[in-house]
């Protein structure tokens, strides 16, 4: 059989890779080992949270699948950093794993485009530097002119429990370790990352009202108008469950290191690199002894499953010590585990390999999206999907590539931050990595990026319609806002635009006050106001914002030819051109990013680049 | 010029006689090229002062510095010979033949950069070392070689790094039960931040002046004793000093020192009204030289009686950086210092004798910089500086203003990145996985 884009793995980057290759035209080979785990949460039960609700945002603006989905089956839905400025608020989701898992596959299973492929891959098929196809290890050949691996933690994967060790990709999944062979074959970078889960509670085991009358829980609800993540959906959301806050103690902590022994993150069994920002509990109490108490938060699994999850609890203790340790906890003496804490070792390719449509340098058509390429979360991989997916298209046509800038979207930053820095532990999205954050909000995810999404053909007719409208209404009601004179108690007469500068003037009570009048609708409220008030209230500093990203897209716009010699640049230190050589900068502004690139070098690559016989020879 | 695979040579001494000159030899043929112009056997030993000659012109110091231990960080000889520019050129010819190639200006510390051997600061003090006029000069230069300055701003620049991390993490992990950073504290913390700068920018001030000299231009009507204090200041006899009023009829000028500092010296027409058109002419040009000079001596003698003219002149001196001067203080007073209704402190002074000269050259100095004590300042001599925390100034001006007015954490955090952005000009960047890195160091974060 024969494909344009075969994806390997279905989790959230393979399915939104998949997704965007079928809607751009191209026929799909969808490979993955099972379709029950088709979006598989194997980790927290939750969408969003700050700086990845912002990635989930942008996803649906360009027509992807998990904004949507996220919210036809979330259950409980928050909008965080509230009381905080409008380019940190952030969308979140307590996840029903399963419904999301089946809501995502029907939504696959209805493109016509899509074929399923499943089985294990067991190699991949290249001819004269070109992708030709895979393997499966059963034996069965397909072609195809565009591959996207997706295979996230299953190559090479290695779980650890204690001193057990489990060759796996996933808890009881098997690991891909023929696939992950054919790859290194071919000469890519490669490295290894550690990440975990935590224990998994029986639902009955905890008297949850209990605990919370006597004030040991206390329980999380979400907000009383939730925001959904997709301007597409209209259905009104609701809270289903709750989640409850409890804190560790002194007695989980000298459990802890009194047997940090047995932890193979401490006694040299793991030797992957783990994520810093989400430390195990072997880490958090060895690293921080100070402190005294350790947030855990108590998460369903879904509505009808009877999985919590107990997160801020990973850790890869043997099974014994984790009932006890768990069982120490306040709240929890009766509970009983269902599936122990695990930490798993896994291959990456150094991200450094790609390019910014997420090819490979090395080989055409090979495009790699997900944890393969050392990040984490859900959010990220399904950022990455879209990408790939999109490019995979534009590939095999020969149409422009698809990229994103950091002045555009968190996936343009999460993109360069990858193909240009590479990873050294598992790289999650943060707020703190925009630099242009000011830009890049919540609320203007779809102004920013839907009429892009729509000229790759990824934004269906109904988006569009839906899309044009809510512009129309933006436009709209900054008009007004900038137009209507009122009359504030105590003031003179002034535009609402006016008064809106003063820092404690809201929109929302001028509206609700009756001082003015407000295009919107009931799921986009609180979006569509933002939008306005962000516009007007901080004009100052968008412009100013403004203004940085021009001054660094000059650098941008210095393209750096492909297979440019950058060992034939004198002045350049021999490490400077090696990191040059791995990295393969695109534009001049990246390779000023890429670490261990001084200034100086700077200076002299682009001195090089304005050479007259240089830029002749380059144009042609 | 921004190539390091050749050779490079040129004298590094400032042109004309000297006692030594020094010529520089750096790059990967370095050793070859010393090696065919000196006459001695052996290899040089590597930091090693060896007295040898250079073939047929003169009897020299040579020194070989191994890569990266040089100035440049590439393989450095550095030859000493007699300070004739005959001699030197000859060497610096020598070494061309042998494969050297003259070096353009800069470009040795230009190749210093590339390898990372001095930062940007650094870079541009190495300009004004070699422009020195002064010790002071120098030695400001030198502090700023050394990484004086640098260390100055790396310290608030760290400070300001850290408040930006605490506000990122309060952005970035809001369910974690911390407080990042008091509300309350921010702007005090902001404020703090702001008043170290300001004090890097009034030394800089100071530090400018040091660089760039001043002038400091002595007024007084007719035959007050303005060219004996000239000459007396100077240490020459440029000016002609008469009995005759009205003899210093156009601007004399000197470069000289005081306590340290660069200073050129203005000598004017006394004031009074002439009917000579050459003295007239001369009197207007004074008057152009009080409006621009940094420092006025303003001369009233002492021994004779007040005149209309010295009214005149303390009048348009009014509102000046100015110091009054009771010259001929040795004559005898005709009359009080208190004749004279002024706020200021006069002092009296005696070109002839040379009393009080040595207090006025310290007033001078303490005038022109606002510091009593020149040496134990960071100083920053150089304009580019001088914008960038002009610039950091405000972005914390407007962050101040932001958090009072207790606007959210990203605007705050925008102002504050903007006078981030300054410092960092200065000192070099940081990226935003500096920034995770300090916030994973400091909390332990993450659910």
């Amino acid at each position: 059989m024969k494909y344009d884009v075969i994806v390997i793995g279905a989790g959230h980057a393979g399915v939104e890779a998949a997704h965007a290759a079928a809607r751009l035209g191209c026929s799909v080979g969808l490979s993955t080992l099972s379709r029950d785990t088709v979006a598989h949460m194997p980790c927290n039960p939750a969408i969003g949270g700050t700086a990845k609700g912002h990635l989930v945002r942008e996803i649906d603006a360009l027509g992807g699948l998990m904004g949507v989905a996220a919210d036809a089956t979330g259950i409980q839905f928050k909008l965080l950093n509230r009381s905080r400025g409008p380019a940190v608020w952030s969308p979140r989701a307590q996840a029903d794993k399963r419904s999301y898992s089946r809501w995502v596959r029907a939504a696959l299973e209805s493109e016509p485009n899509i074929t399923w492929l499943i089985g294990k891959v067991g190699e991949i098929l290249v001819e004269n530097g070109r992708v030709a196809g895979i393997g499966m290890e059963q034996g069965d050949r397909y072609e195809c002119k565009a591959l996207v691996i997706t295979t996230g933690t299953f190559l090479n994967g290695l779980v650890h429990i204690g001193d057990e060790q489990i060759p796996a990709g996933r808890a009881k999944e098997p690991p891909s370790r023929a696939l992950a062979e054919s790859l290194k074959a071919h000469a890519f970078k490669w490295g290894r990352l550690k990440t975990g889960t935590p224990p998994r509670l029986h639902r009955r085991s905890i008297d949850f009202s209990a605990a919370t009358e006597a004030g040991i829980f206390s329980e999380e609800r979400g907000d009383a108008k939730p925001v959904p993540f997709s301007f597409r959906t209209i259905q009104k959301l609701e809270n289903k469950v709750s989640c409850w806050l409890v804190y560790t103690t002194e007695d989980v902590h000298s459990l802890v290191r009194d047997h940090i022994k047995q932890s193979p993150l401490f006694n040299g069994q793991i030797q992957g690199v783990g994520p810093r920002y989400c430390p195990s509990l072997e880490d958090k109490v060895m690293r921080f002894p100070k402190r005294e108490r350790h947030q855990i938060y108590l998460e369903p699994e879904g509505l009808d499953n009877d999985e919590i999850y107990l997160n801020g609890l990973s850790m890869s203790l043997p099974r014994v010590l984790q009932e006890k340790i768990v069982q120490s906890i306040p709240g929890l003496r009766d509970a009983e585990m269902i599936r122990p804490a695990y930490a798993v070792e896994y291959d990456f390719i150094q991200p450094t390999e790609l390019k910014s449509t997420l090819e490979t340098h090395r080989i055409k058509g090979l495009l790699l999206a997900g944890q393969i390429n050392g990040t984490s979360g859900y959010e990220e991989a399904a950022a990455q999907g879209i990408v790939a997916g999109i490019n995979a298209a534009k590939l095999i046509r020969g149409e422009e590539i698809f990229t994103l800038s950091r002045s555009e979207a968190y996936i343009g930053i999460l993109v360069d931050d990858l193909v240009t820095r590479g990873c050294l532990e598992p790289y999650r999205m943060f707020t703190s990595r925009a630099e242009h954050r000011l830009l890049l909000r919540i609320d203007n995810a779809d102004l920013r990026l839907t009429p892009k999404g729509r000229a790759t053909g990824l934004v269906s007719d109904c988006q569009w319609d839906n899309f044009e409208k809510r512009r129309a209404r933006y436009k709209q009601n900054l008009s007004t806002v900038e137009s209507t004179k009122i009359r504030l108690p105590g003031h003179e007469n002034l535009f609402a635009a006016q008064a809106l500068k003063r820092p404690k003037t809201k929109l929302v009570d001028l509206y609700q006050k009756g001082y003015i009048s407000i295009e919107t609708t009931e799921s986009t409220f609180d979006l569509d106001l933002a939008s306005v008030e962000t516009t007007v209230k901080y004009a100052g500093y968008l412009k100013q914002e403004l203004s940085r990203v021009d001054r660094v897209r000059r650098q941008e716009r210095r393209r750096i030819p492909t297979g440019f010699p950058f060992m034939k640049v004198p002045g350049l230190s021999r490490e400077v051109v090696q990191r040059l050589l791995e990295v393969r900068p695109e534009t001049l502004g990246q390779a000023g990013r890429i670490p261990g690139v001084t200034p100086a070098a700077l200076a002299v690559l682009g001195a090089y680049l304005n050479r007259p016989s240089f830029t002749k020879s380059a144009s042609h | 010029m921004f190539s390091t695979q050749d050779t490079i040579v040129a004298i590094a001494t400032p042109p004309g006689r000297g006692g030594l000159g020094v010529i520089r030899i750096s790059g990967p043929e370095c050793q070859k090229v010393s090696g065919l112009i000196l006459e001695q056997a052996h290899e040089l030993q590597p930091r090693h002062a060896t007295l040898t000659r250079v073939r047929g012109v003169d009897s020299v110091i040579a020194t070989f510095f191994v890569a990266p231990q040089s100035y440049t960080g590439e393989d450095v000889v550095e030859i000493s010979a007699h300070g004739s520019p005959v001699v030197l050129q000859e060497i610096v010819q020598a070494a061309q033949v042998a494969g050297a190639r003259l070096a353009e200006p800069g470009e040795f510390t230009l190749r210093a950069f590339l390898h990372g051997r001095i930062d940007l600061v650094q870079a541009e003090a190495v300009g004004d070392i070699i422009n020195a006029v002064t010790p002071l000069q120098a030695r400001t230069a030198f502090d700023q070689l050394e990484g004086t300055l640098t260390r100055r701003i790396r310290e608030i620049d760290a400070a300001l790094f850290d408040l930006v991390a605490r506000l990122e993490s309060s952005l970035d992990f809001p369910d974690e039960d911390y407080h990042f950073i008091e509300p309350s504290e921010l702007s005090e913390k902001i404020h703090g931040l702001k008043v170290s700068i300001d004090e890097l920018r009034n030394d800089a001030a100071c530090g400018r002046m040091v660089r760039e000299g001043a002038q400091v231009t002595i007024v007084g009507r007719p035959n007050t004793g303005k060219s004996s204090l000239f000459n007396a200041l100077a240490g020459t006899d440029r000016a002609i000093v008469t009995d005759r009023p009205g003899t210093t009829r156009d601007l004399v000028t000197e470069v000289t020192e005081i306590e340290g500092l660069a200073v050129t010296l203005v000598d004017t027409a006394g004031v009074r009204n002439s009917t000579d058109v050459i003295e007239r002419e001369g009197v207007s040009r004074a008057h152009g030289a009080v409006t621009v000079a940094d420092l006025l001596l303003v001369t009233l003698d002492q021994s004779s009686p007040l005149t209309r003219e010295d009214y005149e002149v303390l009048a348009m001196t009014q509102g000046r950086p100015r110091k009054i001067l009771l010259t001929k203080c040795d004559c005898g007073a005709a009359w009080l210092k208190s004749t004279i209704v002024i706020n200021e402190e006069a002092l009296s002074v005696s070109a002839l004798t040379g009393a009080g000269l040595g207090e006025l050259r310290k007033e001078i100095a303490q005038a022109l910089t606002n510091h009593t004590k020149l040496r134990d300042i960071p100083a920053i001599s150089n304009l580019r500086h001088i914008a960038l925390l002009e610039k950091a100034s405000s972005g914390l001006m407007q962050a101040e203003r932001a958090a009072t007015n207790s606007a959210a954490e990203e605007f705050v955090i925008s102002d504050l990145q903007q006078a981030q952005a300054a410092l960092e000009e200065i000192t070099g960047a940081r990226s935003s996985e500096d920034l995770l890195q300090h916030i994973f160091e400091r909390f332990c974060i993450g659910k």
